[in-house]
């Protein structure tokens, strides 16, 4: 089984294609939904819009619970607003689940602490983006450096690093020595070499498989880690079992809160 | 196999994999790749191109069987016809491969004005293909029946380093080579996907007219929706190693939901008959 970190429903026809592949290839995929049906993306997401986006996230899990994760998509400006967004959706969701943090503000900003004191709790893994574009980046994007500060201030929260800064250079060196975070290999061109770059930095342990289709292809993505040069039990860890232990430690918290 | 769009030798900003001919060729025969066409990756940036086309051509000679040469040209630099003549007579030169964006074909015209500004670039000087010296290379390349390899992209352009803000070729200067030859065979290098829907829509000529998949990585379906607009004949498998993994185009063609003889064509068959290989 393969589990993929970051996932976007786009639109209901390209999300027939990611299942009907992740069916073929017996995929499990962490999904979360930054836009609606026919919409673009915003970067300053309103409190209608998150909760519409996760009410879209909620009904696709519920219908292939065996295929998708939900990650639910929170923009932390909203203050207290967000914690609640994210306390009623654990509460209404029976299963493996996260959160998705995206370009609102930046992960390391104190305004995000509130909902990363609630990822702890309920050790739910954080997948933040970040970008390191050599032409720059928006003014509220997390950086590598911004993401290492975040893992910092949050060491009870486990983070998919996301795209690994897209500069991988950049990204494994900004994850140097930090026991919480996972890098997501996911969302850039598969330039060779990439994935050997993280985990010489990071290790094998600290890689995780993630895609960012549905803008990304799978077969790409996975190139990154079937066409890197590591031994079949990294490439095990990178795919499945790094995630898995995860969600296992989640499924510990929820068993013995029932 | 036949991989219709590759490179041999070294990147300045990152040691890459596979890099050199017999490693190469290791990593060929694992993925169950016959042969490829190759250029010299250092002709990216060299300003003498002969010397980078002089290695390529050792190379080759010592592995006919495995790799079909493409020779780099700049109609930017002086001298460009002789080096032509060289890789033509000398080399028995089938195809040419140009690099607009890294080569800025007009960067020596004093009348061409910096047009990149507006796209976050600055200090970068835009060519394009109207250009009279780049018009008379691919008139060269008609007279001479030569297959030519347009190279969009080798990298993705937003993690280059800071001190090669190089942007793509756009698929408008693209098209004026497209549309200005169409006795010529042109094959787009390093397009990704919206840059292939892009020059297809806007091809007044598509006969003539290739694309090779390896930085189409995406959206889902890529493959399909490709094969769709154009039909199977105009699609063809390409690495673009060493700078990615081979794999990406490679499973990219295997996870599509199109035929078998279809993945035979874009794996092999197309190539055989673009580059008479």
């Amino acid at each position: 089984m393969i589990y993929d970190v970051h996932v976007h429903f786009r639109s209901e026809h390209m999300m027939q294609r990611l299942l009907a592949q992740a069916e073929r290839l017996d995929m499990v995929m962490c999904t979360n939904s930054i836009n609606l049906e026919g919409s673009s993306s915003p970067n300053f997401p309103s409190r209608a819009f998150v909760t519409a986006c996760n009410d879209r996230t909620f009904s696709l899990a519920q219908q292939h619970p065996e295929r998708v994760i939900p990650f639910w998509y929170l923009n932390p400006v909203h203050g207290q607003f967000a914690c609640d967004e994210l306390e009623r959706r654990v509460k209404g969701y029976r299963g493996r689940q996260g959160v998705k943090l995206w370009e609102a503000i930046r992960g390391n900003n104190p305004q995000v602490d509130g909902i990363m004191q609630l990822c702890a709790e309920y050790r739910l893994p954080v997948l933040q983006h970040t970008f390191a574009e050599v032409t720059g980046n928006l003014p509220t994007e997390t950086s590598g450096p911004d993401m290492r500060e975040m893992a910092l201030r949050h060491p009870d929260v486990t983070f998919f690093f996301g795209h690994a800064a897209g500069d991988i250079e950049v990204g494994a060196k900004c994850a140097l020595g930090l026991p919480n975070v996972l890098m997501d290999v996911g969302g850039n061109e598969a330039t060779n070499g990439y994935t050997e770059i993280l985990v010489r930095h990071v290790g094998a342990d600290h890689v995780v498989y993630g895609s960012d289709a549905s803008g990304r292809s799978f077969a790409s993505q996975l190139a990154k880690v079937f066409g890197a040069d590591l031994s079949p039990a990294e490439k095990e860890r990178i795919l499945f079992g790094n995630v898995q232990r995860l969600f296992d430690r989640q499924q510990e918290r929820d068993s013995a809160s029932i | 196999m036949i991989d219709a769009n590759a490179f041999l030798g070294e990147w300045p900003f990152r040691r890459l994999p596979y890099a050199q001919p017999e490693d190469r060729l290791r990593k060929m025969d694992a993925l169950g790749i016959e042969r490829a066409v190759v250029s010299r990756l250092e002709n990216v940036f060299y300003k003498d191109l002969l010397v980078g086309n002089e290695e390529l051509h050792a190379i080759v000679q010592r592995y006919p069987d495995r790799f079909i040469p493409a020779y780099t040209i700049n109609p930017g630099f002086p001298g460009w016809e002789h080096d032509l003549e060289v890789c033509i007579n000398d080399f028995g030169m089938r195809n040419l491969r140009l690099h607009p964006n890294y080569h800025q074909y007009s960067r020596l015209k004093g009348n061409v004005p910096r047009m990149v500004e507006a796209r976050g670039y600055p200090n970068y000087q835009q060519y394009h293909f109207l250009d009279d010296q780049a018009q008379a290379l691919l008139g060269k390349a008609e007279e001479h029946d030569l297959v030519v390899l347009i190279s969009i992209g080798v990298e993705d352009p937003r993690f280059a380093h800071w001190l090669m803000k190089v942007p793509s070729v756009t698929m408008i200067d693209a098209a004026e080579a497209v549309n200005g030859f169409p006795g010529v065979r042109f094959l787009i290098c390093g397009a990704v996907f919206s840059e292939v829907n892009s020059l297809w829509s806007t091809a007044y000529h598509q006969d003539n007219l290739y694309f090779e998949n390896s930085r189409v990585q995406g959206p889902i379906g890529d493959v399909d929706d490709l094969c769709a607009l154009m039909g199977a004949d105009h699609l063809l498998f390409g690495s673009n190693l060493p700078i990615n993994y081979a794999e990406s185009a490679k499973l990219s063609i295997e996870y599509a939901e199109v035929d078998s003889d279809v993945k035979q064509a874009l794996f092999r068959g197309n190539a055989e008959r673009l580059f008479g290989a």
